[in-house]
């Protein structure tokens, strides 16, 4: 034990002081503050696309509804989405050619007043089959499209309604009709609140933090390894202490590496969210705390951890480059992302038959109990899953020792046969 | 009990190849043993198994009253053959990790870090990071983690590799320090110069096999002397000399022929020397050879210790 925490308190001490563990301490925070700050400014700076809007009905019946809608905004202090132009050229009367005149500055060869772009022209006209839009632009996301065919086919149906001598009053009447909807929980009998949402979202959450737990940790345990492979300290270590404390003092002092990393961001994330949103922070806290879930997701991220850490260990120990081991971690890297597909899933259905078998298979249990626990899955799920899980790690990890022992003493590129051979031999 | 290490009857197989077989030996305490042989002779496996990092097919060991080292681990010091330091620790940190892994507390083990380092010459660099350091540095700091916590047994594979003449001297120096402390040492090597000057006992390894198992002194008396003509003679003549049981010869850069004459058991080399002069015959030099124990290895072994052996991937 002496030798294990000193093993984990070098690896520890071996990585905290690196530039690196700080860049990734500060990597989240930064990262979130400059995409916050860059979507805001591009929003704040970018001009609304403006639109010539060619309205041929009878009356410019439409013009109104649509420049109404395109026009507004949506919160108090937004900027409109769209600007509507007035065209730049005098326009024929046939809606065909319109697009054709327009098509300088719709390329983008001619601009508009102030050096805009013209982004988009829409011709309203009377076609065979009734009105019609005829839509000139080479931005086909642009979304304008369907806010001007919403808004006028709600002016199509009003009018056609209000001839049919529906008034007008009794039409906005029934257009503010809308139900009442309301979450009630199953559980409690009650209306649901956010408690009774969180746990899903709390479960997703967990799920994914131990997904990237696994594959910074298992990464960093994987490229300390071979390093230590190919500057030859791992025969040195073998001497100096058994394959097991060498392999978990690593694991513990990655881990150790790795939750600091999380429990700064977590601590400042907390305290973030008790300032700004307390009523949620303090759901959060009532959900972890309630029924045991904080130990649910605390054995779960331990098994996979150690499960995926001695896995990814065991395969450094063979290898002096990350080339060699990019060969070896092919399967494990297809393993993980099998889960990742999954988990989006298991927030809006977590009780899906294609998660619950996923669940018994050793590799993704502790991805998809950990995104189930919303959905509170039977007890013997539960107990059958963890007992299956334990043993599976118990076993990874005595082959992991095995294959850790081999691959430390060896030389030598090895491939899948050649591990497999070694690991039969023990050495 | 006298021996600090014995290994009996201990055969070391990987699949159809045998890097060790059947081989029996006994290292006493206190004495530097060489453990000598070409590349592939079963070194490494040999001490391999005496660390425990790797377990007989069979035979059996005593490793300081233990099966194996991994028992005794606190009470050894290994330096492997490929050697390697945490590249940013500093030479300080690197031997308190190390020496803390076999027991010593981390004040004292500084201490003994600080006092070691400067007594090498490395006291400057002691703070340094290791990659910072020649190889000649990092070798030494790597030697003085391997014993910082006082072992009673020694064990260095290949020790001198890769060392300059000058590092070479000083790490002969370190090793009977170990000895005179009342170390064990056991240290295996390809380069015969060094095991003369300081092995109390050698253990001749060749194709995994013990080829010899004694003193020096023993050793060498194995192989023949040897007295060496050079002049325009031949080997014929050479050959018909007295005492002489066998001839090279190697043409010289000046067209004149150096004979190297194998003189038989109990010959002095003398009466071959006086019956030349007597017979006139045209020599510029002569020398009467001792045997060194790279000639003993040769003679004992059959082949040079020097010569690559069909190697293991282990």
């Amino acid at each position: 034990m002496r030798r294990l925490l000193k093993i984990a308190a070098r690896e520890y001490v071996a990585y905290v002081r690196t530039v690196g563990f700080w860049l990734s301490m500060l990597a989240l925070p930064l990262g979130m503050a400059l995409v916050m700050g860059a979507s805001g400014y591009m929003e704040a700076s970018a001009p609304p696309p403006s639109l010539v809007v060619i309205d041929q009905s009878q009356g410019q019946r439409f013009l109104p509804t649509v420049a109404a809608d395109l026009t507004g905004v949506r919160s108090p202090g937004a900027k409109p989405r769209y600007t509507i132009v007035p065209s730049p050229v005098a326009l024929p009367d046939d809606p065909a050619l319109i697009g054709p005149a327009l098509k300088p500055w719709l390329a983008g060869d001619s601009r508009l007043d102030g050096k805009r772009k013209l982004s988009a022209a829409y011709v309203i006209h009377e076609g065979d089959n009734g009105v019609a839009i005829d839509v000139w632009t080479e931005n086909p996301l642009l979304g304008a499209t369907e806010s001007i065919r919403r808004a006028m086919a709600g002016q199509m149906e009003r009018d056609r309604l209000v001839a049919a001598g529906v008034s007008p009053g009794l039409l906005d009447e029934a257009r503010a009709l809308t139900p009442k909807v309301t979450d009630w929980s199953p559980k409690t009998a009650e209306k649901a609140s956010l408690i009774n949402r969180l746990p899903g979202v709390i479960g997703f959450g967990a799920a994914m933090l131990l997904w990237s737990v696994i594959f910074t940790g298992a990464g960093i345990l994987l490229n300390g390894v071979i390093e230590e492979k190919s500057s030859k300290v791992l025969e040195v270590l073998l001497s100096s202490a058994t394959v097991p404390e060498i392999l978990f003092g690593k694991i513990l002092g990655v881990a150790g590496v790795t939750f600091t990393v999380l429990g700064v961001w977590g601590g400042v994330g907390t305290l973030l969210l008790n300032i700004f949103a307390p009523a949620q922070a303090a759901g959060i806290g009532q959900v972890l705390l309630s029924g045991g879930l904080i130990f649910y997701f605390a054995f779960y991220l331990i098994c996979g951890y150690l499960m995926y850490a001695s896995v990814f260990t065991a395969i450094g120990s063979f290898c002096e480059t990350t080339r060699e081991a990019q060969t070896l971690l092919g399967p494990i890297m297809i393993l993980l992302t099998i889960p990742v597909i999954f988990l989006s899933q298991a927030l809006r259905r977590p009780d899906t038959p294609a998660l619950e078998v996923l669940s018994w298979i050793p590799p993704f249990t502790p991805f998809m109990m950990t995104a189930r626990a919303a959905s509170n899955p039977p007890m013997w799920q539960v107990i059958g899953t963890g007992v299956i899980m334990l043993a599976t790690v118990a076993l990874v990890m005595w082959i992991a020792g095995r294959a850790f022992r081999a691959g430390a003493l060896s030389t030598g590129k090895v491939d899948f046969k050649g591990l497999i051979a070694k690991l039969r031999g023990g050495e | 009990m006298d021996a600090a290490l014995t290994l009996d009857r201990v055969t070391k197989r990987y699949g159809a190849f045998t890097a060790v077989d059947d081989l029996s030996f006994s290292a006493r305490k206190g004495r530097i043993l060489g453990f000598l042989g070409p590349n592939g002779a079963g070194k490494t496996s040999t001490l391999r198994m005496v660390l425990g990092l790797s377990p007989p097919t069979s035979g059996t060991l005593n490793v300081l009253g233990a099966p194996d080292g991994r028992n005794v681990r606190d009470r050894i010091g290994f330096l492997p053959e490929e050697r390697g330091l945490y590249r940013r620790m500093t030479p300080v940190e690197a031997i308190v990790f190390l020496a803390g892994l076999k027991g010593v507390p981390a004040p004292e083990a500084r201490r003994r870090a600080r006092v070691m380092l400067e007594a090498q010459g490395l006291g400057e660099a002691q703070n340094r990071q290791i990659r910072q350091l020649s190889k000649g540095m990092a070798q030494k700091v790597q030697l003085i983690a391997s014993i910082a916590h006082e072992p009673e047994l020694v064990i260095l594979d290949e020790p001198f590799s890769g060392l300059d003449p000058v590092n070479q001297q000083t790490l002969e120096t370190m090793i009977r320090g170990l000895a005179e402390r009342g170390a064990t040492v056991v240290f295996s090597t390809h380069v015969m110069q060094h095991a003369e000057r300081l092995c109390d006992h050698v253990i001749l390894l060749a194709r995994g096999r013990k080829a010899f198992d004694g003193t020096v002194a023993e050793a060498k008396a194995r192989a023949p002397r040897a007295l060496v003509l050079e002049g325009a003679l031949e080997a014929v003549t050479a050959a018909a000399l007295p005492g002489v049981a066998s001839v090279s010869d190697h043409r010289l850069d000046n067209g004149q022929w150096r004979q190297t004459c194998r003189l038989k058991d109990g010959a002095s080399g003398q009466e071959a020397l006086k019956e030349a002069f007597a017979q006139g015959l045209d020599i510029q030099r002569f020398e009467l050879r001792e045997p060194t124990l790279h000639d003993a290895f040769i003679v004992l072994t059959g082949e040079a210790p020097d010569a690559p052996a069909e190697e293991a991937s282990v």
